[in-house]
């Protein structure tokens, strides 16, 4: 293992690389303390790709994120798509992985998408065993992300936190807390955003995602929230990163997420540093 | 509750239009027929119907906007 499951002993703030941010990426370097990268934009890379990606991993601190392993499921992950998340860090050095709880195909079916499993103990379980075989596989264990749900997982049988915090302490794996999925999650279930917040398992948290998205209309009148990660993270995030910061004392690497619509640079840049504002607010009231 | 055979279930309503279209015509029945066992039928008969509805339709787009999306080094190679 190369470069994974560093330790880190500081806050820090960066940005998902992206193909439209790289040039403003790289020329903000002396601001962006660490990048997140798509595993699987490079699974099938050319030689020539892995060794540029490792150039860039030698002049910015750099994670993965994988987006299409499917933790969360009954179902056990295919050893041939951890091996190629073993392969991508050895071939770049990445200092960390993270992964969704989230299920993504079953059946021969695959939704394309991360999916909210049912919130039940068998997929507590389902996802410990997947995490085990990840973490023996890999040589380091994921960092967990919560996901976005527009839907309420059909026969769930535990609350989020509740089902999160099983999972975490369960394997023994850190938590990737996504604090617009949070958000979302909770308005659309009507749910006061910092009850979710306070239940989550604070202690494990070693990250968070920021982002934003947009109100979007369904049947009967519904409207819920979706998490797009196509606009501006939205004050009521910052003030939930302010309130984490308060809560958990520990050193933390957050990242902003863009996927589209991107906006010059310089907003982006504005936003990490109202992610740095925020939890350096929270960290000053503490608990 | 939760399955292989339910999370086939979720997978194919996310998926597959028409049989989203049969479960919420008719959701005992069709998650019957896919061999759920009761409490699961009873799970999916009581279910966010319009959450579902509003998921298989996110889901949609998200995998047509990911297709067309590639990493940088390839773009640039054209």
């Amino acid at each position: 293992m190369a470069g994974a499951a560093a330790v880190e002993r500081r806050d820090r703030f960066g940005l998902g690389w992206r193909p439209e941010l790289a040039a403003g990426i790289l020329a903000h370097l002396d601001r962006v303390d660490v990048i997140e990268v798509i595993a699987e934009d490079y699974f099938g890379a050319s030689r020539g790709d892995l060794r540029a990606l490792r150039t860039l991993a030698a002049q910015v601190r750099m994670v993965l994120h994988g987006v299409s392993l499917g933790l969360a499921s009954t179902l056990p992950v295919e050893r041939k798509r951890l091996d190629r998340i073993a392969r991508l860090i050895d071939n770049t050095g990445a200092e960390a992985w993270s992964e969704h709880l989230a299920f993504v195909r079953a059946g021969g079916i695959e939704i394309g998408h991360l999916a909210a499993p049912p919130r039940s103990e068998a997929s507590v379980e389902g996802a410990c065993r997947n995490l085990e075989s990840a973490t023996r596989i890999v040589g380091c264990a994921p960092l967990v992300e919560n996901i976005a749900t527009l839907v309420v997982p059909p026969a769930s049988q535990l609350g989020e936190a509740e089902w999160i915090a099983g999972i975490v302490r369960g394997a023994g794996v850190k938590l990737l807390l996504d604090l617009h999925n949070l958000y979302a999650n909770a308005v659309n279930c009507g749910d006061d955003p910092y009850t979710l917040l306070r239940r989550m398992p604070l202690d494990e948290v070693a990250a968070v995602h920021l982002s934003g998205g947009r109100w979007i209309d369904g049947p009967s009148g519904v409207r819920r929230l979706l998490d797009d990660h196509l606009h501006d993270v939205p004050a009521a995030v910052f003030e939930l990163l302010r309130e984490l910061g308060r809560l958990a004392p520990q050193p933390l690497t957050v990242i902003i997420e863009r996927d589209g619509r991107h906006p010059p640079m310089a907003r982006l840049l504005e936003q990490l540093d109202d992610a740095r504002a925020a939890l350096a607010a929270g960290r000053k009231i503490g608990p | 509750m939760s399955s292989p055979r339910l999370e086939e279930f979720l997978a194919r309503l996310y998926t597959d239009a028409s049989s989203l279209a049969a479960f919420m015509r008719a959701p005992a029945e069709t998650a019957r027929a896919a061999g759920l066992d009761e409490a699961d039928v009873s799970a999916m008969v009581a279910a966010d119907h319009v959450g579902l509805v509003m998921a298989a339709a996110s889901y949609r787009a998200k995998r047509a906007r990911r297709n067309g999306r590639r990493p940088l080094l390839q773009r640039l190679r054209g």
